[in-house]
């Protein structure tokens, strides 16, 4: 495992190199600054400057425990000259790509459940469907608008909403009891297996219709909403619902990337740089991620979050850019 | 890990479905991008003429650069851009392998619930990828 990562590094260190050659190449340059009408920017810099962005965003994204996908859309569409189809495309590629990435090991360690992500995956990949449709046919000032609204939705659930490791479930309600939604895992901070079981799994199916519809739709991953559900409304513990959450965004993106990539929404030139800098910049937070501070990174994360949620709230109602 | 933790048999075979094409996706993700940037291949659209397009809405730009649309890519493979393209394909086609792959487990324990979603749940992701139904222009 360790040997295969170490050549996917190798790939993207070759690829950035690439990248970096030819940046430095004075006549491909100027044919490239040509091309586009004497712009001051040849073509390439857009997609290496992405590189280097979703590399810092990943780190980022990791030391604050936020997901990069819901960082991804609404900075990315705010502050880089691609329309918001191409950018919502290559978000749910990067929440895809990072949640296929993680998916094995959280399954193989028993963090991730398949019998409790399967009926959810399947509400929410259904939404996603069309969320992404709904997302593609309306007008970019209207999507821009409900993305603004729905970020600063986010950064307030982000702020207010408590997290319970070992949520109390009395009983098992008859849905989940039917559907032999439970399991057992070691806790090492317990140093014990701890035993768990859901409840509440008809209003937890009926809030992935809401996830799941919102991720299809602005292309963002869906933790900031899936661990609240699985943790605080079925009751799993905190550790089995993050990792549920990152394993169900591989079944639901994908649904809505299907939409994006027959539709022609997803440019490898946007999408390729995004997926390896954020892939390599969470491999390099995780490495950061025991010397840093987590939580003052968290509030400035979501303190940007929001001012990129606000000025996606601004452009779209035409008052900002 | 004992046995009670140790995640069911389905699980393990999901996991490792996914790890193998979602690796192997990646590596012809990149592998293809590479190529889609050296210009070895003819391209449907020029790598360096694509930021006059990436400001257009998605139908716009379909229209403006004849780009395929659906599954009309799979004929233009021999194109630098669509090379690109295939990485991204195996990647949104793995969860889908790892389905197909896990449901004769379920079926051979005769967990009735568990194979009828998943049979949804590949029905849904095959419509998905067919086409058949889209958003937009």
């Amino acid at each position: 495992m360790v040997c295969k990562w170490r050549k996917l590094f190798r790939v993207l260190l070759f690829m950035t190199t690439a990248l970096v050659f030819m940046g430095l190449d004075p006549v491909l340059a100027a044919e490239s600054a040509a091309s586009q009408g004497g712009s001051t920017f040849a073509w390439w810099m857009w997609p290496l400057i992405l590189f280097v962005f979703t590399f810092l965003l990943g780190i980022i994204a990791v030391v604050a425990g936020v997901g990069g996908g819901v960082l991804f859309v609404p900075i990315v569409s705010s502050f880089f000259p691609f329309n918001l189809d191409f950018v919502r495309g290559a978000g749910l590629l990067v929440a895809l790509t990072g949640a296929l990435s993680a998916g094995p090991g959280l399954l193989r360690r028993g963090l991730a459940n398949l019998r409790l992500a399967l009926p959810m995956a399947l509400i929410a990949s259904t939404c996603s469907i069309f969320g992404a449709m709904v997302g593609l046919a309306l007008p970019t000032n209207v999507v821009q608008t409900a993305l603004g609204a729905t970020i600063i939705g986010i950064v307030v659930i982000m702020a207010i909403s408590k997290r319970s490791d070992f949520p109390e479930v009395k009983k098992a309600d008859a849905l989940s009891s039917a559907l032999k939604i439970t399991g057992i895992y070691y806790e090492e901070s317990l140093g014990r297996e701890v035993n768990w079981q859901i409840h509440r799994t008809p209003a937890g199916l009926a809030l992935f219709i809401l996830i799941g519809f919102m991720a299809g739709m602005f292309g963002l991953g869906a933790g900031w909403a899936n661990v609240p559900v699985l943790n605080l409304i079925l009751g799993a513990p905190l550790k089995i619902s993050v990792a549920t959450s990152v394993f169900l965004l591989s079944i639901t993106d994908t649904a809505a990337a299907w939409v994006y990539i027959n539709k022609g929404a997803v440019l490898p030139l946007i999408a390729v740089p995004s997926v390896a800098g954020m892939m390599l910049g969470t491999r390099i937070g995780v490495k950061i991620l025991a010397k840093a501070k987590p939580k003052a990174v968290k509030w400035i994360v979501v303190g940007f979050l929001f001012l990129a949620g606000l000025r996606a709230l601004l452009k779209g109602l035409g008052i900002w850019g | 890990m004992s046995n009670a933790t140790r995640p069911s048999e389905e699980q393990l075979k999901y996991a490792s479905v996914l790890q193998t094409v979602s690796l192997g996706g990646l590596f012809v993700l990149i592998a293809g991008f590479v190529v889609y940037l050296s210009g070895l291949f003819p391209s449907i659209v020029p790598v360096s003429r694509i930021p006059e397009y990436w400001g257009l809405r998605v139908h716009e730009f379909v229209e403006k650069t004849g780009m395929p649309v659906g599954w009309k890519w799979v004929s233009f493979l021999n194109h630098g851009d669509m090379m690109s393209y295939l990485g991204i394909v195996l990647l949104a086609a793995a969860t889908l392998l790892c389905f197909l792959v896990v449901i004769p487990s379920f079926a051979k324990k005769k967990d009735t619930p568990y194979v009828v979603i998943i049979i949804i749940q590949i029905l849904v992701l095959l419509l998905a990828a067919s086409g058949v139904i889209s958003g937009g222009h």
